[in-house]
């Protein structure tokens, strides 16, 4: 425990106690913001160049630094010192914080993704509920930020978003389930650490696809994008956003896509478990990085589905096979089959 | 050494209200300012043209029995997961319970979606 100074010469041991303190450094510096900050720049730069790459491009260049790796920094200030239009029908007040919740949607999340076994912010019992709980508000901010800006786009973008994220909520959350029976538990920590002998992909393969499919769908990741499709609604749900409210959109969506790879790699893919030449978080941080990989590709290379499809798949393909997941999960279990793996 | 996690997450939510809040509001600090009237740049963006009426009006909402699938859907699975997280401590016999009323939710989703699937409008 901390205690509070009493004299100006107790000042510097309290200010080292507290800079050295495990939750000030979770929180500011390793699975905190700047790591987060730092990453999620990364992503922007990475999935232009991923995806100029794919396209036969060369993509960002001139920014400074192999391969324009300022670019992301370029991007911020300008975006920060560009003028926002406000559209004279939209409300103000909401369309000028709508975004700070998305950022904060966003990262809040991260406070119970572990990134090691100690690098955590906070240790939650109900960690997968509080992640499932935090990004189910998304849709519903999304919907009023649409109705906000007061233009036929982005409600139309609006409404797409809340359809599609509400189809692919049941189904990700149900094939989650299956993880929640091997582990028996929902606090992340103990999760990744019953996979030290086996990573759940193998025992829950089915739930890792429909998972996967589903965090594409609710990243409005192509062939999901119907949200923000270019060419039918100019951005989407975010066609009126400019300056630095783009910037907090964009920042928030790319935070989400960092948070759904992390926590694709602790429940599936085995958190930080890797051969020990490399540190904990490395691993974590590396294999989140592959999921987001896997996550921007199809953006270069797919095209879009159709609205009544994406509606389908979700509930009649996605559910069912969720459903019948836990089924083949529950036999998994109880064959004695996974004995031999400690589960 | 760790705290409680609520205060944790407690602590980190005013760590990004502070991160964010500079951000949001440098523009309104240094660009409002020295901002002028133009209603033609703040006019809705309708790809150009002059943009007509309301956007808030009526939209049809599709897919309704997709979304009434939601809500049953969406308690059900809160029940699954209070029952999969005490599954490896629980006798297999009072899971069997669960299971059933799996099998049984089944009948009616097979039918609800037989139903959805066959009007292309609503």
């Amino acid at each position: 425990m901390v205690n509070i100074p009493t004299s100006p010469a107790d000042l510097l041991p309290f200010i080292i106690s507290i800079v050295t303190s495990h939750t000030f450094i979770t929180i500011i510096i390793f699975p905190g913001m700047i790591h987060l900050t730092l990453v999620s720049a990364f992503l922007t730069w990475y999935e232009r160049k991923l995806l100029a790459r794919i396209q036969l491009r060369i993509g960002p260049l001139y920014a400074g630094g192999p391969g324009g790796i300022l670019q992301p920094i370029a991007d911020g200030v300008k975006l920060i010192f560009k003028e926002v239009i406000l559209p004279y029908k939209a409300d103000r007040t909401l369309f000028t914080w709508i975004p700070l919740v998305l950022i904060y949607l966003g990262t809040l999340p991260f406070a119970v993704i572990p990134f090691g076994q100690h690098w955590v912010i906070a240790n939650l019992d109900v960690g997968l509920v509080f992640i499932f709980a935090t990004t189910s508000v998304f849709p519903s901010m999304i919907i009023i930020f649409a109705w906000a800006s007061n233009s036929k786009y982005p409600f139309i973008g609006g409404l797409r978003s809340l359809f599609q994220q509400v189809a692919y909520e049941i189904p990700m959350w149900i094939s989650a389930l299956s993880v929640v029976i091997l582990a028996g538990s929902l606090n992340l920590v103990d999760i990744v650490n019953k996979q030290a002998k086996i990573w759940f992909i193998v025992p829950a393969f089915l739930s890792f696809i429909v998972f996967f499919i589903c965090i594409m769908a609710e990243l409005e990741r192509l062939p999901f994008d119907l949200p923000e499709a270019e060419p039918e609604l100019v951005a989407g749900w975010f066609t009126e956003a400019s300056g630095a409210i783009f910037m907090a959109i964009f920042l928030a969506l790319y935070l989400k896509l960092y948070m759904m790879s992390a926590l694709v790699t602790d429940l599936f893919l085995g958190g930080w478990w890797g051969p020990p030449f490399l540190p904990q978080p490395v691993w974590t941080v590396l294999k989140a990085l592959v999921v987001a990989t896997a996550i921007i590709i199809p953006r270069g290379i797919y095209p879009r589905i159709r609205v009544d499809m994406l509606i389908r798949i979700g509930w009649t393909r996605l559910l069912v096979i969720a459903l019948a997941n836990v089924f083949i999960t529950v036999v998994l279990v109880n064959s004695g089959l996974l004995a031999r793996w400690g589960l | 050494m760790a705290l409680n996690p609520w205060l944790a997450i407690s602590i980190f939510a005013l760590v990004i209200l502070l991160f964010t809040i500079p951000l949001l509001s440098l523009p309104y600090l240094i660009v409002f300012p020295r901002r002028k009237e133009n209603p033609f740049r703040d006019m809705p963006f309708e790809s150009g043209q002059v943009p007509q009426g309301d956007a808030r009006h009526r939209l049809a909402m599709q897919y309704y029995p997709f979304v009434l699938m939601f809500v049953v859907f969406d308690v059900v699975g809160m029940f699954l997961f209070a029952w999969g997280i005490s599954f490896s401590q629980i006798p297999l016999d009072s899971s069997l319970v669960v299971l059933i009323f799996l099998v049984l939710l089944g009948a009616p989703l097979a039918y609800a979606l037989r139903l959805a699937l066959r009007r292309e409008n609503w």
